[in-house]
């Protein structure tokens, strides 16, 4: 009896295959900054009206509370009361003269994205400069385009859709990959067949010749347009891979046993095999959010993504080609595209060796 | 290891009438048609009559429908072995893409050599030196570059270059008294007009061969033999370059066949940023100026290098590992 008690060793819960991959993820110090990095991006991307904007973040006006800064997020949330009539939008000034009564709370930094800052319009502020006079200087901290127009500001709300380019096109990828993977992986056979056939093809197809046709077909490009676009040319690795690990996983024991239960097939392939397969997916995800931005950056600089008023890294790069003199138009947003794409490709390749153990022994 | 080529062989037709047919449907659907490419292009604010329209449609052959023009497409390709005429260019598509192609090897090739040159040292390099100070600077500096943007790197050096040196030149393959200048001159002259856009060609796959072979290397070096080869006595960097790279040859070659596309297609962005008269340039160009043929004829060798490449990449695995058997 003794004896027994003494084989069985205390229980500690053995970790999970996550908190694993963390602590292994955890060891890469770089992978561990960018993921940090990535944080700091995120927050500037979705408090970019917060951080540079001509809009208040919140005003009172004639006795109700508006919230104009909403309005760099999508056109239509601007408050009807400050589009129509006199008001034109002007905030800064129009706000005391048509209520004096009215009080406003102001982005950090008075720039807007989409046009340039004329004098007057903010105290103790000149107007913007533009062309070889943009250098960057205590009113415009990263220096002005050719059209007066701040490059902070341009960034910052950048940033937002170099992001949300990022996540979503993947999102849209990482669904219609992990679907035609594990179906194919799942089931073999004659499924198996058709879904590789896809796979190729859509793998063949020069990506840029696919992207180029398509953005041509539509009139005007919005940033879903783009990210729609991004997403269904990028599967394939993503599919690849889920097949992969549902080949391996579809007769796991574990699997086997929810099998003889009677579970359902759907049910086994996204509750038993899709969490265990999750992590290596997440590789080629990562990578997958890096090459997303920087196809948008290269479609915008190419300039037959976004047309120019909307902020984008890549269109503020454009500008800086046309006039190479003006050095602040190429460091600033191409230390963003660098950053942001290597930041990505870092967390990549720490989820790679965290998830891959054949690449963990003797370190 | 016939019948395994033919099947692929007959696959890959497949696969290429696919991607063929749903390229033509795309650009087909794509408004405007190289007519009103053209008129927008010139500015002419000048009305076309209706009449005027479809004969230009008429002569382009773009009255019928778009499954038509395809079949037709595809049968002149097969019975004539024709491409059909640039709207643009006014020439054959055969001719026009014969013009391009050597721009875009000169560029390709050269930056391919110098950069299978350049990592297999490197690779070395970090697999012996594993985990040193030096080694982990070096594979760090090589993972930012792999990550850094071509079109920014491009930007940055022309600020340098150009814009504050004034070493080297804007744009394009040669300057512009270029007939005038004797042989050795001009090549000189195009020599010089290559620095940049190789340089940009080049670093990013140096840095991802450089990172495959050391990645490569990680894994064969703890093999059994490798222990065995060093048991024995075996000068340590005998082990490395005798052993061990040997084995790291095989995904290399394999890559090798995954290049193809690259090769002749180039690359786009940085075709444009240089004004380089290669096949990325003109892929590009015809999309704006909807030049069917051109797209076509562009898309068809793309995707069969493509096919190509994996094809050659999976024969030469099978040829360089005997363990590989093609079946």
């Amino acid at each position: 009896m003794t004896a027994d008690k003494e084989t069985t060793l205390p229980a500690t819960p053995a970790r999970g295959y996550w908190a694993e991959v963390w602590r292994q993820f955890r060891k890469r110090r770089l992978s561990v900054i960018a993921l940090w990095y990535i944080g700091f991006l995120s927050v500037v991307a979705v408090a970019a009206p917060l951080i540079a904007g001509t809009k208040p973040i919140v005003c009172r006006f004639e006795g109700k509370i508006y919230f104009p800064c909403l309005s760099y997020y999508n056109r239509g949330w601007e408050p009807g009361i400050f589009t129509k009539g006199k008001f034109r939008k002007e905030y800064s000034t129009k706000l005391k003269i048509m209520d004096p009564e009215s009080w406003a709370v102001w982005p950090l930094i008075y720039q807007d994205p989409y046009r340039r800052v004329r004098d007057g319009e903010w105290p103790g502020q000149p107007g913007n400069p533009s062309g070889a006079d943009g250098v960057p200087s205590r009113f415009n901290l990263l220096g002005t385009d050719q059209q007066g127009k701040d490059v902070f500001a341009q960034l910052v709300h950048g940033t937002t859709l170099a992001l949300l380019v990022g996540f979503v096109s993947m999102g849209i990828a990482a669904t219609i990959g992990i679907i035609v993977g594990a179906l194919g992986g799942y089931f073999g056979g004659w499924v198996d067949m058709i879904t590789s056939r896809i796979t190729e093809v859509v793998m063949c197809i020069p990506t840029l010749i696919l992207i180029l046709a398509m953005i041509a077909i539509l009139e005007q490009t919005t940033i879903w347009h783009m990210m729609a676009i991004i997403g269904i040319t990028s599967w394939t690795s993503i599919a690849r891979l889920t097949r992969g690990e549902f080949l391996k996983l579809r007769d796991a024991e574990f699997v086997n046993a929810a099998r003889a239960i009677g579970v359902g097939e759907i049910r086994i392939m996204y509750r038993y095999i899709l969490p265990n397969a999750l992590a290596p997916i997440l590789v080629p995800v990562t990578f997958g959010i890096a090459s997303a931005i920087l196809i948008e950056t290269s479609l915008s600089f190419l300039g037959v993504g976004l047309q120019p008023p909307n902020p984008s890294w890549g269109t503020l790069l454009d500008s800086g080609r046309n006039n190479l003199a003006l050095w602040w138009l190429i460091f600033f947003p191409g230390t963003a595209v660098f950053s942001a794409v290597l930041a990505y490709n870092l967390i990549g390749d720490g989820l790679l060796e965290a998830t891959d153990p054949r690449l963990r022994e003797g370190r | 290891m016939l019948r395994y080529l033919i099947r692929r062989s007959l696959i890959g037709l497949l696969t290429l009438s696919l991607i063929t047919f749903i390229i033509y449907a795309l650009i087909r659907q794509m408004p405007g048609n190289p007519a009103t490419a053209q008129i927008a292009e010139m500015g002419l604010n000048k009305r076309i009559t209706e009449e005027d329209m479809e004969r230009i449609n008429r002569s382009y052959g773009l009255d019928k429908p778009w499954h038509q023009g395809y079949m037709e497409w595809v049968r002149r390709l097969l019975t004539r072995r024709d491409l059909g005429r640039s709207f643009t260019h006014k020439k054959p598509v055969y001719a026009l893409i014969n013009e391009r192609v050597g721009p875009t090897l000169l560029l390709s090739l050269t930056s391919l050599m110098l950069s299978y040159v350049l990592a297999g040292p490197l690779g070395l390099y970090s697999v012996v030196r594993a985990n040193r100070t030096d080694e982990r600077i070096m594979s760090t500096f090589l993972f930012m570059i792999y990550s850094l943007p071509t079109f920014v790197a491009a930007l940055a050096l022309l600020y340098f270059f150009y814009q504050r040196l004034g070493w080297l030149p804007l744009r394009g393959m040669s300057s512009e008294n270029f007939d005038s200048m004797s042989p050795i001159q001009k090549l000189l002259d195009v020599g010089w007009h290559m620095i940049l856009p190789v340089t940009c060609f080049t670093y990013g796959s140096l840095a991802y061969y450089a990172r495959f072979i050391r990645s490569n290397m990680q894994e064969v070096i703890r093999q059994d033999y490798i222990r065995t080869a060093r048991a024995k006595g075996v000068h340590p960097l005998f082990v490395v370059v005798r052993h061990a790279f040997r084995n790291t040859m095989i995904p290399m070659v394999t890559q090798l066949g995954l290049t193809l596309p690259t090769l002749l297609g180039g690359s786009v962005i940085l075709e444009q940023i240089f004004t380089w008269p290669g096949m990325g340039r003109l892929f590009f160009e015809s999309i704006n100026t909807r030049d069917y043929p051109v797209i076509m004829g562009l898309t068809l060798i793309f995707s069969l290098l493509t096919l190509m490449g994996q094809l050659l990449a999976d024969v030469l695995y099978a040829v360089v590992d005997p363990r590989i058997k093609l079946e």
